[in-house]
């Protein structure tokens, strides 16, 4: 071939095509393939629940549940929090995302507490029968999600301070809400299947 | 209209990166083109395709008596299951994924994935979980025994008792791989919906396209279950937990069913991509659009949705219940229909072609055959009755091969040959291709057709010794098995051979339509850069004298000048 | 077809029709030999669910050998009729697709794999009443017997079949133990199938029939042998070191020679019993454990009737 160009009668402009927002896609779709891990783990007890012989071991009457509804409520709630949070960012209300921002993860953080004293305090342990395994499995398994979680907002709250962060978007701070909302939807159907179903069996 | 000068130094760049590690050296680093990466997960898979092969090899030296007398059965059991781990989670799992990544941003006219990073880390991960499998060779005890299914109760008997053995490792390296494909299956499928060319629909997208997108979703649905369902078998084979143990109330059955609904659409995961070459394939090679080129693309996402609701044909005899076994073998009998779909349009596509014999065509010829064949024995293995007899026997060994070796294998040589000249610059030669498939198609079939037979008459799988009745079965397989291991030489010569002095490749040297062949061979880094064509046809437009893209002549100059 | 297709026909000729006829019948004709053939490639029938299955593989292997042979005949005439010259770089027929074949060939495989579907689950259904399956939870030193309903069927039984990393023990009634089964021809036996251990699974080709025995449940399951002879039961589920050796024989005797056995064995001493696994171990150990790690052998189980592994067996 030769090396010399021609000028070519083109239909179109070359430029360059930008490839921006794909984050939050990228996002989703892994939240959507998480929540199957759970779904997972959901049905897995469901069934060992229907189907083994005995589910409670020996000695233990079941679960208490004032406690964990108290941290239920402060964790569905965080979720309104982090919501308002993300409203005073779009906003450009860079203090009040902030002051909210840090009480979703005081709130997170005071669930994963919660967590910490309901487990020291349980009867039973990882091996006390498919209750036991199934119990530390789901909490421990949410747990870890929170904490990730809390992480997570703890480094975009360090992030906010920095100049000009939000001059390609927030996309971050959406991201990480969405991922806060989805691990207290999971623990909604998780304290339905442990917490409350206990009581009608 | 607008008449525009372009810019010679498009296309330019060098290749590597400037700044990057030049040349060979690029292979080894924390690289995040997407073409680095998808020659790194080729070449690691094919490493692993010779070890994995090399343990068959021994197994069936094994199998050629009847005693147990080559290894012992302890032993054999290790080899069959680091056998079929390491061929599905490093030898095909990562092939296809090379694949992905050469293919999918040149093919939809992307500069790189959508996430350049991650896809590196992703990769990455595949030589930590290698070595923590192969790892497993060295431990007390021994590696993994339990076969790739690592049913409980065996896969947690820990023999020895060690915290540390075979069977902790191999769920480690199972979880790793599930993470790095997690993360490989985000980033392809964003990049398919995100960073199409301008123009390009999702009925303008090739079939492979659609195929790796089906894959992928499969992926991002089905392998959670997997991954649940390991965590779990690791708590019970370490921590104490009875998910799966009888004695604490659990429920050995249960890991069936988590395991299941990911690996058995694992196959759909494996074989869709290679139905996307073989339809990218075919119609290069006969010179024809394909046959219902809509039907095809939208057959893969039917296959993955039935893909996910046939999973209990694999326990048909595990005290399923009746309606239960009726329900999963209407599904999969279903199954036929969108696989029918597509056989049909190749052979539609074949019909009034120009059909050239070359490497890759054979290949996916002889392909398409063992896929009838081995389709056929599947409705068979889905049809309760059958199965109750014929299933856990070498029936479902030689079944399976016929899909995951003499088709998707096949598939998977048919792309290297096909994509090869446009990711390395390089022609290969097709004598020794030709010598390559020939060798592939005889030893592939000596090994598995009579396979079959020992299975009807009631060979089990997994066995390390059998009845005398079987040896005549067994003797013919095993040379077959060493011939596949012959064949394996005129392919690496050819590659290597090729690769480092074979006669440079032009863009387009197969005159097929497609956006990686607008691309100089190699493309350059950014694959289209500053100037991504626009899309204004369907794809496999043979004979039909419409231009793909617009303005079509200047990016077939450009790319044959860069 | 798109208008600038350069009209590839107007319509078939009758000689071309001719042609395809006598194909399709001669593929009819193949198939039809090669279904035949398919009876042969299985092992004796030897239950009442053999004639069934077999039938049943017949008819597939005959669509199969017809759809076979006609893709893969279809493939070869086209590579060497539409085989392209040496130097010919053209495109062959812009044929895009033809949306009425596709979906005659979308629905006519769905007719005929839902009809087979039907019939399969037809099949199923008579299976099931030659012999259920059920599967029962059992609790840990619980009887079988006390867990499982009984099959109200069976003539010969409940017949305790206990497996183990790896031998047989089979339990009858009147309290004989053997480590082969022995079972009275025309006769429907109920089975209560155990695993002391891991999953095995109770595989008698001759019978065409396996059942995966789960451990912490209790299967009771039937089966009618038609045959006598003496055939193979292999365990077909993974487990463990010397599941390959995991086999016994199944006799299938005349109704007196049942009870004959059952009356004369009834009297014998219990002797350890057939365990292939211990004898493989055994001599693991006497060459210095080598190999991989593996869980020992349950101890032989105490039988009145080891019975003879080197007796020759039909299928």
């Amino acid at each position: 071939m030769t090396t010399t160009n021609t000028d070519l009668p083109l239909n179109h402009q070359p430029g360059h095509i930008k490839h921006d927002g794909h984050n939050l896609t990228g996002f989703i779709i892994f939240l959507c393939s998480e929540s199957i891990i759970f779904l997972a783990f959901f049905i897995g007890f469901a069934l060992l629940k229907t189907t083994a012989p005995e589910w409670l071991p020996e000695g233990v009457e079941g679960l208490e549940t004032r406690m964990p509804l108290i941290n239920t409520i402060v964790l569905v709630s965080s979720s309104f929090v982090a919501y308002f949070a993300e409203r005073y960012l779009h906003q450009k209300n860079l203090w009040g995302f902030r002051a909210l921002w840090l009480l979703t993860m005081a709130m997170g953080a005071y669930f994963v507490y919660g967590q910490y004293i309901e487990w020291s305090e349980l009867e039973f342990g990882l091996s006390s029968g498919v209750f036991g395994g199934t119990f530390f499995l789901l909490t421990g398994f949410h747990g870890l999600h929170v904490i990730t979680g809390i992480l997570l907002m703890a480094l975009m709250l360090l992030r906010s301070f920095r100049a000009n962060n939000y001059d390609k978007g927030d996309m971050g701070v959406t991201s990480v809400s969405l991922f806060w909302h989805f691990v207290d939807v999971i623990w909604i159907i998780l304290y339905l299947l442990i917490y409350v179903w206990q009581r009608t069996t | 209209m607008t008449s525009t000068k372009y810019d010679p130094r498009i296309l330019k760049t060098q290749h590597p990166v400037p700044g990057a590690p030049d040349n060979w050296k690029r292979f080894f680093t924390f690289n995040t083109d997407a073409k680095v990466i998808g020659i790194q997960y080729m070449c690691l898979a094919l490493i692993f395709l010779l070890i994995g092969g090399l343990l068959a090899m021994v197994m069936r030296g094994e199998l050629i008596t009847p005693p147990a007398d080559l290894v012992d059965p302890s032993v054999y059991n290790g080899l069959y299951t680091m056998h079929g781990t390491i061929m599905l989670f490093l030898f095909l799992f990562p092939v296809l994924n090379g694949f992905n990544n050469l293919l999918i941003p040149t093919m939809i006219g992307a500069p790189d994935m959508a996430f350049p990073k991650l896809n590196a880390a992703a990769f990455w991960l595949v030589p930590v979980f290698a070595i923590v499998l192969l790892a497993s060779f060295f431990v007390p005890g021994g590696p993994a025994s339990s076969g790739w299914w690592s049913y409980p109760p065996v896969s947690i008997q820990n023999p020895l008792g060690h915290f540390i053995n075979g069977q902790f490792l191999w769920i480690l390296a199972v979880a790793l791989s599930g993470v790095s494909s997690i993360m490989g299956a985000v980033n392809f499928v964003t990049t398919i919906i995100r960073m199409r060319a301008p123009g390009m629909g999702y009925f303008r997208m090739p079939v492979f396209i659609w195929t790796a997108w089906a894959a992928q979703t499969l992926q991002l649905i089905g392998l959670p279950a997997l991954t649940g369902g390991a965590i779990m078998l690791l708590f019970d084979l370490s921590f104490g937990t009875s998910f799966f143990l009888p004695e604490g109330g659990g429920d050995p059955v249960l890991y069936q069913h988590f395991f299941w609904f990911y690996s058995h659409p694992a196959v759909y995961v494996m074989v869709l991509p290679v139905f996307g070459i073989f339809s990218e394939v075919i119609t290069v090679y006969s010179r024809k659009p394909l046959f219902g080129y809509k039907f095809v693309a939208l057959a893969s996402f039917i296959i993955t949705f039935l893909g996910l609701i046939v999973w209990v044909h694999h326990m048909f005899y595990s005290g399923t219940p009746q309606w239960m076994r009726n329900l999963f073998m209407v599904t999969t009998m279903l199954i036929a229909v969108p696989t029918g779909v597509k056989v049909f349009a190749w052979l539609g596509t074949l019909w009034g072609g120009k059909i050239r014999l070359s490497t890759p065509m054979l290949f996916v010829l002889g392909g398409l055959i063992n896929f009838i064949f081995g389709g056929i024995t599947g409705v068979m293995l889905g049809t309760a009755p059958i199965d109750i007899h014929v299933g856990n026997t070498y029936f479902v060994v030689a079944h399976f091969h016929y899909i995951i070796f003499n088709t998707i294998g096949f598939g998977i040589f048919a792309g290297i040959y096909h994509w090869f000249p446009k990711f390395t610059g390089r022609m290969y030669y097709e004598g020794l291709g030709k010598v390559h498939f020939v060798l592939t198609f005889i030893g592939a079939t000596l090994n598995w057709l009579p396979l079959h037979w020992a299975g009807l008459l009631g060979m089990p799988r997994r066995v390390a010794s059998y009845d005398p009745e079987f040896a005549i079965w067994n003797v013919i397989a095993s040379i077959g098995a060493f011939m596949l291991g012959v064949a394996s030489i005129p392919f690496i010569l050819n590659i290597v051979s090729s690769w480092v002095r074979g006669p440079k490749a032009p863009a387009n040297p197969w005159n097929a339509i497609g956006l990686e062949w607008l691309l100089p061979s190699p493309p350059p880094a950014e694959n289209f850069e500053d100037d991504v064509p626009t899309v204004i046809s369907e794809p496999y437009g043979y004979g039909l004298g419409k231009p793909l893209v617009e303005d079509q002549n200047f990016y077939v100059r450009r790319s044959m000048e860069a | 077809m798109t208008s600038t297709t350069p009209k590839p026909k107007k319509g078939l000729s009758l000689r071309l029709i001719l042609i395809l006829l006598s194909l399709v019948g001669l593929n009819l004709l193949v198939s039809l030999q090669i279904a035949q053939w398919s009876f042969s490639w299985l092992p004796v029938a030897a239950s009442t669910a053999a004639p069934y299955v077999d039938g049943l593989f017949s008819l597939e292997v005959g669509m199969g050998a017809f759809l076979f042979n006609g893709c893969v005949g279809f493939i070869l005439w086209s590579v060497i009729a539409n085989r392209a010259e040496k130097y010919d770089e053209s495109d062959g027929l812009p044929i895009e697709g033809n949306t009425k074949l596709e979906i005659i060939w979308t629905v006519i495989p769905f007719i005929i794999v839902m009809a087979l579907a039907i019939y399969s689950i037809d099949v199923n259904g008579k299976l099931d009443t030659l012999g259920p399956k059920n599967k029962y939870d059992v609790a840990e030193n619980q009887s079988p017997k006390t867990v499982a309903s009984l099959d109200g069927l069976s003539e010969v039984g409940p017949i305790e079949v206990i497996s183990r990393q790896w031998n047989w023990e089979f339990v009858y009634p009147n309290g004989v133990r053997s480590s082969e089964l022995h079972l009275p021809i025309d006769q429907r036996a109920n089975f209560l199938l155990t695993s002391k251990d891991v999953i095995h699974s109770f595989y008698i080709p001759a019978f065409r029939l396996k059942q995966d025995i789960i451990p912490g449940s209790v299967i009771s399951y039937s089966i009618t042998p038609t045959r006598e002879g003496r055939y193979r039961l292999r365990d077909a589920h993974f487990s463990g070191a010397y599941f390959s050796e995991n086999q016994t024989h199944v006799i299938v005797q005349s109704k007196d020679d049942y009870a004959s056995w059952l009356q004369s064995t009834n009297e014998r001493p219990l002797v350890p019993g057939l365990s292939p696994g211990t004898v493989q171990y055994q001599k693991r150990l006497s060459k210095g454990n080598k190999g991989w790690a593996t869980v020992p052998p349950a101890p032989p189980p105490m039988v009145n009737d080891p019975g003879n592994p080197d007796d020759p067996h039909e299928a």
